[in-house]
C-alpha cells in the first residue's frame, strides 16, 4: 500500500459511481440486444456511434498519457491514473469492435459486390476498401493500441512499485514513437470506419479532426474525475486551482484545435465546391442537420470558448464542471452528426434520433465508465515514483 | 499516510533535477552577464568578421536589387513565369520567407504563456529574425504586381469614386490582412521587449549613441510602475501574437487549397503549413544562433539545452509536415479521381522528381536523425541539419507551386517552369537582405534580451548553496 492507495472514502466515492454505471450499462446493453431483433440495421448504426466515441476516450486516453510522458508538465502527472484508466478501457473496445465487424454489410456499401460492380470509383478503391483488408487493418490497429497500452501502463505501475528508473526513461522513449503510431494509426482507422461510411468522399484532415476530437474529450473526463476526487484526501491536499488552471488551459486549446481543424475542412470544401466533396456537408447542413452543425458551432466552440476564456471559470471547481460537461455531451452529438448523416444512402437528407441511438450510448458508456472506475479504484491515484511528482505538487502551492 | 514534501531529496525528484539543465551556465552574476551582452553592441572596435559577413550580405543584396532594377525597366517577362505555371518563384520564396518567421512569434508569445525559461535567450533575435524575414517576404508579393508603387492602391479596400473593391473571397486579399497584422504585432513585440534593455544602453553608452538609445528607449527609468505596465503590455502582445502562430500561414495555405487544382486543394493544408512553418522557422534560429554563440562566445547563454530543444521541436514538426506527405499521397489514390491520382503520381516520377526524391530526403528521410540524443548535441550537425531543413522547406513549396500547376487539366496546356536568372537573383538577392538587417542588429542592439535573462540567473531563483548574498 503506498501513499496514494484510494483510502475507504475514495473507494466507497469510486464504488457508487461504478455501480451506477455497471446498472446503466447493463440496460443500455439489454436495450441494444432487444433493439438488435427489431430493427438490426439500426442496431449496427447506433452502436457505430457510441463505439467511436467511447473508443476515442480509451485511444485519447493513451495518447494523451503519451504526450505527458513526453512533454512532462504538472497537469499530466495529475490526470496520469485518469488518463491510463481511460486507455486500460482499450481491450474492451477491441470487444465492442465486434459488432461493427458483424454488421460491416449493413454499414458500409463498399462490402456489396453488387454496388462495386456499378461503381468504377469503388472499383479502384477495392485495393483498400475490401472486407479482408478491412479485418487485417482492424487486427494491425488493435494490435499496435493494446501493445502501447501493454508498455505505457505497465511501465507506469512497474515505477510504482519499484522506483522512477528505468521505468520513466523507457516511458519517455517508447511514448515519443507511440505517439506517432497513434496519429498514423488514428489516421487510418477513422478512415476506414467512418471516412467510407460515404465511400466516394473524401478528406486529408480526416485523421486530424478526430484528433482533436479525441482531446476535448479526454481533457473533460479528466477535469470531471478529477474535480469530482477533490472532494476527499489525498486529492484534495495536492490538486490545486493551479493544476485546474492548466487542465483549463489545455481543455480550451483543444476546443480551439477542434474549432480550426473543422472550420479549416469546411472553408475549403466549400469553397472549391466540387461535386465529389460537398454532398458531404449537404447531408450535414440540411433536413434537419443544420440545427445540429450550428448547435456544434455555438455550444462545443463559442460559447465554451467564451467561457473558458475566463481565469476563474478554469481554476474554480464548480464553476469547470459544467462547461466541460457541455463539452463531453456536445463531443457525442459531434461524433453522431459524422457518422448518422451517412445513412441516408444517397436520399435526400433527414435528421432524426431513433431510441437505439440512446441505449448504444448508455450500454457502451455504462460499460466503460464501470471499467474506468474499477481501475482507477485498483491503483494509487498519483504516481508514487514519478520523478516530476515532487515539482508537480510543488507547482500547485505557489504561484 | 505520509505525503512528501517539496524538496525533500528524495531519489525520484534527484532524476527530475538532472534531466533539467541549466538554461544558463558558467556561473554568471548580474554585472558579468549584462557587461557581456551589452559590451557586444557598445564596443568601439567592430570585429573584422563582421565586416566580412556584412559585406558579403551588402553584395548579395546588391545583386537582389539588380535584379528589381531589371524587374521594373523590363516587366515581368524577365521571370520564368508563364501559362500554365503563374505562380513561380515569387510565391514560393514568399512562402518561405513568411514560414521562417514563425518561430519567433512561437517562442515569443506561445512559449512565454506556458512560462518556458529556455526561451529568453534565443527570443530577442528570433522576433528580430521575424521582422527581417516578413520583410522579405513581403517584396515578392508587392513586386508581383508590376507596378509596386501602385501596389498599396490595388491591394488595400478603401472607399473610392470607381466603386472597386478588391474580392473579399480570395485569400489573397485575407493575406495582405493576415500578414500585415503578423508585421505590426512582431514589431510590436519586439520594440516593447527592447525598451528595458534600450533604457540600460542609454545608461552605459557614451557620447552621440547615449542620445539615440535614450530616445529609444521612451523615457525608461525602470521604476516599478514601468515594470508593472512592461510585464502588462508583454502578456497582451502574447496573447494577441499567439493566434498569429496559426493564423498566418493557416491564410497562405489557402492561397492555395481554396482553389481546385489537385496537389492545392487539401483539407490537411492548413495544419500541415503551420507545422511546416514552425519547422522551418526553428531551422533558421538554428542557422544562426550556431555561428552567433561560436563567434560572439555566447555559449553560456545560448546553451546546449537550448539547441537541443529546437532540434526537438524541430523533429515534431518535421514529423508532421512528413504526416502531411503520407496523407496527401494516400488520399490522392484513395481518392480514386484521375486528375489527384495522376497529380501525386506526377509529383513522384514526373519531370519534377529529383525535387520531390530531395524533398522527401531533406524532410522526412533526415529529421529521423534528431531521435538520437547523440546526434541531438552535435552542434555541427545540428548546424548542417538546419541548412538541410531550410532547403527542404524550400523544395516543399517549389514542389507545391510547380508540380501541381505545370500538368493542366488538359495535355495540351501542359508545360515546364525553368527559372530565369533574374528570378534566382532575387531570391539571392531576400538571403541578402536578410543577412544584412540581421548583421546590423547584431551590431547596434542587444541580441539577447539582457533584463530577461537576470530573472533567471540562479542568483535570482534561491539562494546559492553555500548561502552567500545574492550578487548585484
Amino acid at each position: 500500500m503506498t501513499a496514494y492507495t484510494p483510502t475507504p472514502e475514495v473507494a466507497a466515492y469510486l464504488d457508487s459511481k461504478r455501480q451506477r454505471a455497471l446498472i446503466i450499462g447493463v440496460l443500455g446493453l439489454a436495450a441494444c440486444a432487444a433493439g438488435f431483433f427489431m430493427d438490426s440495421a439500426q442496431f449496427y448504426r447506433s452502436w457505430l456511434v457510441a463505439f467511436i466515441f467511447w473508443f476515442g476516450i480509451a485511444l485519447g486516453g493513451l495518447a494523451i498519457t503519451m504526450l505527458n510522458h513526453v512533454t512532462g508538465g504538472a497537469w499530466g502527472v495529475m490526470a496520469r491514473r485518469i488518463t491510463e484508466s481511460a486507455a486500460g478501457n482499450l481491450p474492451l473496445m477491441a470487444v465492442f469492435f465486434l459488432p461493427v465487424v458483424f454488421g460491416m454489410q449493413s454499414l458500409y456499401e463498399w462490402t456489396h459486390a453488387d454496388v462495386v460492380a456499378k461503381d468504377p470509383i469503388l472499383q479502384q478503391k477495392a485495393p483498400y476498401l475490401n472486407t479482408t483488408f478491412f479485418y487485417i487493418r482492424a487486427a494491425i490497429y488493435f494490435g499496435i493500441w493494446l501493445f502501447l497500452l501493454r508498455l505505457v501502463r505497465g511501465w507506469s505501475l512497474a515505477q510504482d512499485r519499484e522506483g522512477a528508473e528505468p521505468y520513466h526513461t523507457r516511458l519517455q522513449r517508447v511514448s515519443a514513437g507511440g505517439l506517432l503510431l497513434y496519429v498514423l494509426t488514428l489516421s487510418f482507422a477513422s478512415t476506414d470506419w467512418l471516412m467510407s461510411l460515404e465511400p466516394h468522399w473524401f478528406s486529408t484532415i480526416y485523421g486530424i479532426m478526430m484528433l482533436g476530437s479525441q482531446g476535448v474529450t479526454v481533457f473533460a473526463l479528466i477535469i470531471l474525475t478529477l474535480t469530482g476526487l477533490l472532494r476527499f484526501k489525498p486529492i484534495s491536499e495536492i490538486v490545486t486551482s493551479v493544476h485546474l488552471h492548466d487542465l483549463g488551459k489545455l481543455q480550451f486549446a483543444f476546443v480551439m484545435l477542434w474549432a480550426y481543424f473543422n472550420f479549416s475542412q469546411y472553408l475549403i470544401i466549400w469553397s472549391g465546391n466540387l461535386a465529389e466533396e460537398v454532398p458531404w456537408y449537404v447531408n450535414r447542413t440540411q433536413g434537419g442537420w443544420q440545427i445540429i452543425a450550428v448547435g456544434l458551432l455555438f455550444l462545443n466552440f463559442i460559447v465554451p470558448f467564451a467561457v473558458l476564456l475566463s481565469r476563474n471559470v478554469k481554476r474554480n471547481p464548480g464553476r469547470v464542471r459544467p462547461v466541460v460537461t457541455l463539452l463531453f455531451v456536445m463531443q457525442i452529438i459531434y461524433i453522431f452528426w459524422l457518422a448518422a448523416p451517412a445513412f441516408s444512402h444517397g436520399g435526400p437528407p433527414h435528421f432524426s434520433v431513433h431510441w437505439l441511438d440512446l441505449a448504444a450510448q448508455l450500454g457502451v458508456g455504462g460499460i466503460f465508465m464501470w471499467m474506468f472506475y474499477s481501475q482507477l479504484k485498483s491503483q494509487p491515484l498519483l504516481p508514487q515514483h514519478e520523478p516530476y511528482l515532487e515539482e508537480a505538487i510543488h507547482h500547485g502551492r505557489h504561484h | 499516510m505520509e505525503l512528501t514534501q517539496p524538496h525533500s531529496h528524495n531519489p525520484a525528484s534527484e532524476i527530475a533535477r538532472q534531466k533539467r539543465a541549466e538554461v544558463v551556465g558558467g556561473g554568471h552574476s548580474f554585472g558579468s552577464m549584462t557587461d557581456k551582452i551589452a559590451a557586444i553592441v557598445l564596443t568601439s572596435k567592430t570585429p573584422i568578421g563582421w565586416f566580412a559577413g556584412f559585406g558579403l550580405a551588402f553584395t548579395l543584396m546588391a545583386l537582389g536589387l539588380g535584379s528589381i532594377g531589371a524587374l521594373l525597366f523590363l516587366g515581368t517577362g524577365v521571370w520564368g513565369v508563364n501559362v500554365p505555371v503563374g505562380w513561380g518563384f515569387a510565391i514560393i520564396n514568399f512562402v518561405w520567407w513568411i514560414g521562417i518567421g514563425h518561430a519567433g512569434t512561437l517562442i515569443s508569445a506561445i512559449l512565454l504563456l506556458l512560462r518556458q525559461q529556455w526561451r529568453m535567450s534565443i527570443s530577442r533575435f528570433a522576433e528580430a529574425m521575424t521582422l527581417f524575414a516578413v520583410a522579405c517576404a513581403l517584396l515578392f508579393p508587392i513586386l508581383h504586381t508590376g507596378r509596386p508603387w501602385l501596389a498599396a492602391y490595388w491591394l488595400l479596400p478603401y472607399p473610392n469614386t470607381m466603386a472597386l473593391m478588391p474580392q473579399f473571397r480570395s485569400p489573397l486579399l485575407w493575406d495582405v490582412f493576415a500578414v500585415s497584422t503578423y508585421g505590426t504585432v512582431s514589431l510590436l513585440f519586439w520594440y516593447v521587449g527592447l525598451i528595458p534593455d534600450f533604457g540600460n544602453l542609454r545608461d552605459k553608452a557614451k557620447g552621440f549613441a547615449r542620445y539615440i538609445y535614450g530616445f529609444l528607449s521612451l523615457g525608461w527609468r525602470g521604476s516599478a510602475i514601468h515594470w508593472h505596465r512592461y510585464e502588462t503590455a508583454s502578456l497582451l502582445l502574447a496573447g494577441l501574437a499567439t493566434p498569429l502562430v496559426l493564423s498566418v500561414h493557416t491564410v497562405v495555405s489557402f492561397d492555395f487549397s481554396v482553389s481546385v487544382i489537385p496537389g492545392w486543394h487539401a483539407t490537411i493544408f492548413p495544419p500541415y503549413f503551420v507545422a511546416g512553418a514552425i519547422y522551418s522557422g526553428f531551422a533558421m534560429v538554428l542557422t544562426i544562433a550556431i555561428p552567433l554563440r561560436k563567434f560572439y562566445g555566447l555559449e553560456d547563454f545560448i546553451t546546449m539545452r537550448h539547441l537541443q530543444n529546437m532540434a526537438k521541436v524541430m523533429l515534431a514538426t518535421g514529423l508532421i509536415v512528413a504526416y502531411g506527405y503520407a496523407m496527401e499521397a494516400f488520399y490522392g489514390w484513395y481518392s480514386a479521381n484521375q486528375y489527384e491520382r495522376y497529380m501525386i503520381w506526377n509529383r513522384m516520377t514526373g519531370p519534377y522528381w529529383w525535387a520531390y526524391a530531395a524533398l522527401i530526403f531533406c524532410n522526412g528521410l533526415m529529421p529521423q536523425t534528431l531521435w538520437f540524443k547523440k546526434l541531438r548535441s552535435n552542434v555541427s550537425f545540428l548546424f548542417f541539419m538546419s541548412i538541410i531543413v531550410n532547403i527542404g522547406m524550400w523544395l516543399e513549396r517549389f514542389v507545391i507551386v510547380v508540380t501541381s500547376l505545370h500538368r493542366d487539366f488538359l495535355p495540351s496546356s501542359w508545360g515546364m517552369y525553368v527559372p530565369t536568372v533574374f528570378d534566382w537573383a532575387l531570391f539571392v538577392g531576400t538571403i541578402g537582405l536578410f543577412s544584412t538587417l540581421l548583421f546590423l542588429f547584431i551590431r547596434f542592439l542587444p541580441m539577447i534580451a539582457i533584463f530577461e535573462m537576470r530573472t533567471i540567473l540562479p542568483a535570482t531563483k534561491e539562494p546559492s548553496p553555500e548561502g552567500t548574498a545574492v550578487q548585484s
